[in-house]
């Protein structure tokens, strides 16, 4: 091999691996925190009001924190001064995607049948098929925190009675825990 | 900066093998420093990940960066389970810049070469 194409190899490698390492601290355990309050907050809402599958509420809160993840994304990687749309964080977008869409899918055809009973079972069960695949890329604690939601969404579709605890447990609470041991573990 | 010399036929060749820094000439050995510029601190289990090794080969390089002073071994136990912790020094983080200026001064000189050319 021409010794430029083993430099050009070589720092290829070094960039490769630097984004690969530097997805532990790109994602912001603040960021996911706040997504975790917003799922609180949502579940508080729908409770209240006594309909658990109001999508007025959890598609606003969907919303909300899919902006609130991306705004916390790019100022951990701004403060980091890491790539923001690292090859990484491209492939995880892209194994997620389709288990999100799904969701989204779903949640319509599910609503216009009328069968909204087991809408919590499926957001919770592919946002964790989605995570799971994602966290493939990144540190082996994502892969956790999407089976959590994947037991959990199981749960929830063979007992869906108990759907609105467990989307408060699972969007509220595994948020809010993983977020923080990222805080504490990846500097915030 | 490193010399690089330039044969008739414009290839580059390599830095003289004396001045590239053998310990992290090494592919492994290489990823773990790299992998530590970008973080604070990584565990044993991330940069095992990360670099996508086995624990042994893992441990046998990280044990020469170690002891060549380029990395900081922290040992210690989180909810009762040990939890190894890794960290670059400033002179592993000397040894990585001036690794990356010797790849980047052998691509110059080959372009160098191709305009002369």
């Amino acid at each position: 091999m021409h010794e430029q194409d083993y430099a050009k190899e070589t720092l290829a490698y070094i960039r490769q691996t630097m984004e690969s390492a530097s997805t532990f601290t790109a994602v912001s355990g603040w960021g996911l925190m706040a997504v975790g309050a917003i799922g609180l907050v949502a579940a508080g809402l729908v409770w209240r009001t006594g309909t658990p599958t109001d999508l007025n509420v959890w598609l606003s809160a969907a919303v909300l924190s899919i902006i609130t993840a991306g705004v916390s994304t790019t100022a951990k990687a701004r403060i980091l001064e890491a790539p923001l749309w690292s090859g990484v964080l491209r492939k995880i977008v892209w194994v997620m995607a389709p288990a999100l869409t799904a969701g989204a899918v779903l949640t319509y055809a599910l609503a216009m049948e009328g069968d909204r009973h087991l809408l919590p079972g499926t957001w919770l069960a592919l946002y964790g098929a989605g995570v799971t695949a994602g966290g493939v890329f990144s540190v082996r604690v994502l892969r956790g925190m999407g089976a959590l939601f994947l037991v959990l969404g199981v749960i929830a579709l063979l007992a869906p009675s108990v759907g609105l605890p467990l989307l408060a447990i699972g969007f509220g609470g595994l948020h809010l825990g993983f977020g923080a041991y990222i805080v504490k573990r990846h500097g915030g | 900066m490193v010399s690089v010399r330039t044969s008739s036929s414009g290839t580059v060749a390599n830095p003289a093998a004396d001045e590239l820094d053998r310990l992290i000439h090494e592919r492994i050995r290489l990823g773990i420093v790299a992998a530590l510029a970008a973080n604070d601190a990584l565990t044993f289990a991330e940069l095992r990940d990360v670099l996508k090794t086995t624990d042994g080969n893992l441990s046998v390089h990280a044990r020469k960066l170690e002891e060549a002073g380029y990395i900081r071994v922290t040992k210690g136990f989180e909810d009762r389970k040990p939890r190894t912790e890794y960290r670059l020094t400033p002179k592993g983080r000397r040894a990585l810049e001036q690794y990356l200026q010797q790849m980047e001064g052998i691509l110059s000189a080959a372009r160098d070469a191709l305009e002369r050319a």
